[in-house]
């Protein structure tokens, strides 16, 4: 199921006050299966056939490498909350939540050059990979995450080369 | 023999080169082939299938995804993974799979992986089987694939804009993202992390990747590592972090092109 979320427009006198726009998701979920997750800007009708062409609106995609399920007896799977101990030197559980990076300095160029709402909407899709082997996991409801924030950077360097359609 | 002379043509240079599995003579394709072989026949911890678990199921899962050790642990799993089929064949060596180039844009995955037998014999690049310990709610016994269309791996430009990010976290997460649709996009046993390195594919994918942060760490010689970084250890490698950077201490190389013409 695809979620939409609203966020303020950034504040930019105009489309080119940015090197680099990033949405960083936190908190997203990777116990289940595989899947594409596809981030559409101002398209809360998006869905699994919207394509990945600029007139839907898309703006990139972060793609989950999916645990399948979990494996272990009750318990085994249960992230555990609340800070580490200082002396806690394991590595985090395999399912901690995980973060992820979608540059969308295009597509919110183009948002930022179509309109002067105030705000704008994420519509995140989630495309499950047909696979045959996956047995386990919440197949046709993959996308779970706890946060969506719009990060914008003024510094050249952080953008790297410039890539049509990826990075403006 | 005089002193000078090579004791085999094989040992020319200390470091071992891994290749374009594209750009391989027939004589290393086939070597390549018969570790594979020799790994898979093995029920043993020298054995294909207990590298590949060493990856996913069985429990415990020690591969790293979504965090500050993706790159460094794989790298470490390729290393030990290539010592362990050069006890089985020394010449043996990883290659990689460039999903950018023109011709996996046609063809998809790569015959040497393709094909699904080599004269009468099973390609053991192709398929293997998934030990009982390792297969839960019902999962096949045998490897499969289930491609998509060969336009829709990422492109040269993809990798390119990646390997200009200067920031090692920020090159390494969006590094992951190419890597985790690769592996969405093979299907089948490569698309979920405990199967996964079953597919002998995996490891011409994960070498691709390894070789992407070697170029990354030539064009960006003196990135900024978190200090408390360099000291995490790759368990259950006995590796840290810092031990993983230089490949060259780690005895191989990336060749940059390779091409092969018979004398007659």
């Amino acid at each position: 199921m695809a979620a939409t979320l609203e966020l303020p427009r950034p504040p930019h006198v105009s489309h080119d006050d940015f090197s680099r726009a990033d949405l960083e998701f936190r908190g997203v979920d990777h116990s289940g299966s595989s899947f594409d997750a596809r981030v559409y800007l101002d398209n809360h009708k998006a869905d699994v056939d919207s394509g990945r062409g600029e007139d839907s609106g898309y703006a990139g995609s972060f793609y989950v490498f999916g645990h399948g399920g979990c494996f272990g007896e009750v318990g085994h799977c249960d992230v555990p909350e609340g800070p580490r101990g200082p002396y806690d030197r394991r590595l985090p559980h395999q399912l901690t939540p995980q973060f992820r990076t979608v540059v969308i300095t295009a597509a919110l160029r183009r948002l930022m050059c179509a309109g002067e709402a105030d705000t704008f909407t994420v519509t995140v899709v989630p495309v499950v990979y047909d696979n045959p082997a996956s047995l386990v996991g919440d197949v046709k409801d993959p996308l779970r995450f706890e946060s969506v924030s719009l990060i914008t950077y003024d510094d050249p360097s952080a953008a790297g080369i410039p890539l049509p359609g990826r990075t403006g | 023999m005089s002193a000078h002379a090579p004791a085999a043509a094989t040992q020319a240079r200390a470091l071992r080169h891994r290749k374009n599995v594209e750009n391989l003579s027939a004589a290393q394709l086939q070597t390549l082939r018969d570790a594979f072989a020799a790994a898979e026949a093995l029920s043993d911890d020298r054995g294909f299938a207990h590298w590949a678990g060493l990856h996913g199921l069985p429990l415990p899962m020690y591969c790293q995804h979504g965090t500050r050790l993706f790159l460094p642990w794989h790298r470490a799993y390729l290393y030990f993974f290539e010592f362990a089929l050069r006890d089985l064949l020394p010449e043996a060596v990883l290659p990689w799979w460039d999903w950018t180039t023109p011709a996996s844009h046609t063809n998809g995955i790569p015959a040497a992986f393709a094909a699904a037998k080599v004269g009468s014999k099973a390609n053991p690049l192709s398929q293997t089987t998934v030990p009982p310990i390792a297969r839960q709610n019902g999962q096949p016994q045998k490897t499969s694939r289930n491609a998509g269309q060969p336009g829709d791996l990422p492109s040269a430009a993809d990798v390119q804009w990646v390997l200009s990010l200067p920031d090692f976290l920020d090159f390494q997460g969006q590094l992951e993202q190419i890597h985790n649709a690769v592996h969405g996009w093979t299907g089948g046993t490569m698309g979920e992390i405990p199967w996964a390195a079953y597919d002998p594919i995996f490891f011409a994918h994960h070498t691709m990747i390894d070789r992407l942060w070697r170029l990354w760490q030539i064009r960006h010689p003196n990135p900024h590592l978190p200090a408390d970084l360099l000291n995490q250890a790759l368990p259950p490698f006995p590796m840290t972090v810092a031990q993983t950077l230089d490949i060259k201490t780690l005895g191989y190389a990336y060749a940059s092109t390779t091409a092969h013409a018979v004398a007659r």
